[in-house]
This record gives C-alpha cells, sequence and structure tokens, in this order.
C-alpha cells in the first residue's frame, strides 16, 4: 500500500470504514505486541470488576487502528502529526465486532503542504465508543 | 478501574507537591525492529508497506522502514522484568504498566480511569533507535463524579530518542477517585 489517493481528498469524504472482531485471541496477541500488560485488557474477571462485561481493548490498540483507517485511505503518502483527543466513551469488549470510521472535516495549507484533519470514530453495537480526532500533513 | 494494585495511596497535599515534577523517568528495553513491527500490525491486520518493506518506506521518502506513529508508546514501555530484579510469588500483585500518576504520584484514591488521550508527533522512528520517556504531572483538577470524589491528573510524556530528538509528545488524562468498597492503602 504505497500508493498515493487517486485524488485530492475534500471536506466532507468518508473513510472507507474497517471492521474487526474482538476476540480474547486478538487482546492477548495486542497485549504481546504492545506490552500493556494490565490485567483489564485480558483478564475478563478483572474487567468486570472494572464494570465491563469482558476483557476490553486497550488505547494503544485503538490508537493504531485509527492509524490503520487512515493508511488503508490515504496510503504512504501523509505523515501522522497528531492523533487525538481519543476519548474512550465506552468499553471495547471481547464479542463485540467494531467499526472503524471517519470523514474529512479540514484542509489547510501549511508551510510543506497540507495538513487534514480528519474526524475519526469506532463503533460496537452499544453505539460509538470511541472518537478521535487526526491531523495529518500530505508533502 | 481494577482493585490490584490501583495506585498510590497519599493526601491530596501529596499530590500537589508533585504538580509540575518529573514523576516517571525511563528506557523502553528494546531497539525498534522489524519484528516488533510485524507483530504489532499482526492484530490490528494492519497492511502497509512502508513498516514492512524498506524499498516502499524509501520510495515516499524515507530512509529506511519506519515504525507505525503510535508505537512510540510501545517502545517507550519500561520492562516489567530485568536482570537482577527479584523474581515474582505467586501471591504478588502483577506488575502494572508504567503510568506514573496513578503508580507513583500519592492521592487518596483507589479507583482511576483514563478519559483521554493525545500526542502529536515530531520524529520517525526507525530501526535501532530506543524510545526514552520521561513524565511529569502537569494538571491537577479536582471533582467530584458520580463514581466518586477524585481528580483528573493531566500527565505529559516526552518521547525521545537516544540521540536527544523529541519523537512524540503525549498527555494522558487520568480521573483518579475513592470509593467505599476495596481501598487500596
Amino acid at each position: 500500500m504505497t500508493e498515493k489517493l487517486a485524488k485530492a481528498p475534500a471536506v466532507g469524504d468518508v473513510l472507507p470504514a474497517i471492521e474487526i472482531p474482538i476476540t480474547l485471541q486478538r487482546l492477548v496477541m495486542e497485549a504481546g505486541a504492545n506490552r500493556d500488560f494490565s490485567l483489564m485488557h485480558h483478564d475478563s474477571a478483572v474487567a468486570q470488576s472494572a464494570g465491563a462485561s469482558a476483557a476490553f481493548a486497550n488505547t494503544f490498540f485503538l490508537m493504531g487502528m485509527f492509524e490503520r483507517l487512515v493508511r488503508n485511505w490515504a496510503g504512504s503518502c501523509i505523515r501522522f502529526k497528531k492523533i487525538g483527543p481519543l476519548k474512550m466513551l465506552n468499553f471495547n469488549v471481547v464479542g463485540d465486532t467494531l467499526l472503524f470510521r471517519g470523514k474529512v472535516v479540514a484542509i489547510d495549507e501549511v508551510e510543506r503542504g497540507e495538513k487534514w484533519l480528519l474526524n475519526l470514530w469506532c463503533e460496537s453495537e452499544r453505539g460509538q465508543t470511541t472518537t478521535c480526532m487526526v491531523e495529518v500533513i500530505k508533502e | 478501574m481494577s482493585d490490584v494494585g490501583w495506585g498510590l495511596w497519599g493526601s491530596w497535599e501529596e499530590t500537589e507537591a508533585c504538580l509540575n515534577t518529573v514523576v516517571g523517568e525511563w528506557w523502553g528495553p528494546d531497539p525498534v525492529e522489524p519484528g516488533s513491527i510485524r507483530r504489532w500490525l499482526e492484530p490490528k491486520e494492519f497492511d502497509c508497506a512502508i513498516h514492512t518493506d524498506v524499498g516502499a518506506a524509501r520510495a515516499v521518502g524515507f530512509p529506511d522502514l519506519v515504525a507505525p506513529a503510535s508505537m512510540v508508546f510501545s517502545y517507550g514501555v519500561a520492562p516489567y522484568w530485568s536482570p537482577g530484579d527479584s523474581s515474582k510469588s505467586i501471591d504478588d500483585e502483577p506488575t502494572q504498566i508504567q503510568i506514573p500518576v496513578i503508580f507513583n504520584v500519592p492521592a487518596p484514591c483507589n479507583k482511576s480511569f483514563a478519559t483521554s488521550m493525545e500526542v502529536e508527533f515530531n520524529e520517525p522512528l526507525y530501526p535501532g533507535d530506543v524510545v526514552g520517556c520521561v513524565s511529569r504531572l502537569i494538571d491537577i483538577q479536582r471533582k467530584t463524579l458520580k463514581v466518586g470524589p477524585g481528580a483528573f491528573l493531566r500527565q505529559e510524556d516526552t518521547y525521545t530518542k537516544q540521540s536527544g530528538e523529541v519523537i512524540a509528545v503525549a498527555n494522558l488524562d487520568i480521573f483518579r477517585f475513592y470509593v467505599e468498597q476495596g481501598v487500596t492503602k
């Protein structure tokens, strides 16, 4: 995926959505890879003591998925300037199928190209669980 | 939120004494390399050649393959055990990921949760880079939410390479609060 966008983006463009099921295996793989071994992210009993129905995805996973959402859409031609604020509104638990979505909300000229402001979010069957603003630079 | 070692107990005066001070400082144990990048991409089903193929990365201006931007957190996590550390016993509490405003800053609280995070990136991460992190407590806002009385604590994390270049600066907001059950002192 090194290609550039087929056409320049415009405000209001919608990013192709990504669907991903949350299984305990995925959370364990994620913990091993991102080094966040907090128990609530792989131990459902601990997660339930925190009010979740099961083990739930950690912040590093959500940030990484938002990064994937942007790369899937824009390819390799952009650089990440800012991710956030990322706000956690609800747990993303084992058994959920998450849908990551987004749209372009602003395009501004900057010194070395354009800055694209993206409004991203994650949904489960309980509605929006996470929101995240992202700024990328297209040189 | 959890009852497992969920924060350092202390007074609000002790919390205030930590404001604008360094509350944590460490180096991630492992350099950036292709294997850890691949394992990070795997559970996200994240397919982008600049993270796995040097040629693809060079084609868009990077000098080498580049780690995903948000991997800075993973490379900056402190080791859970290092040579010379004591061995764990079965009854010991699990080792926690470093979140200094929870585990190093005293507060009269026994629960906490993260509410928001943002990060600004300055420099990409390339193979061979090692990541250090310095954490400061930069804001305290006392507040009572429906879960209990507590405070929003803002932790600013500055991630640097071994060369001193700043990779990223992150702000993490944690709400620490007190509930009657399961007090951890």
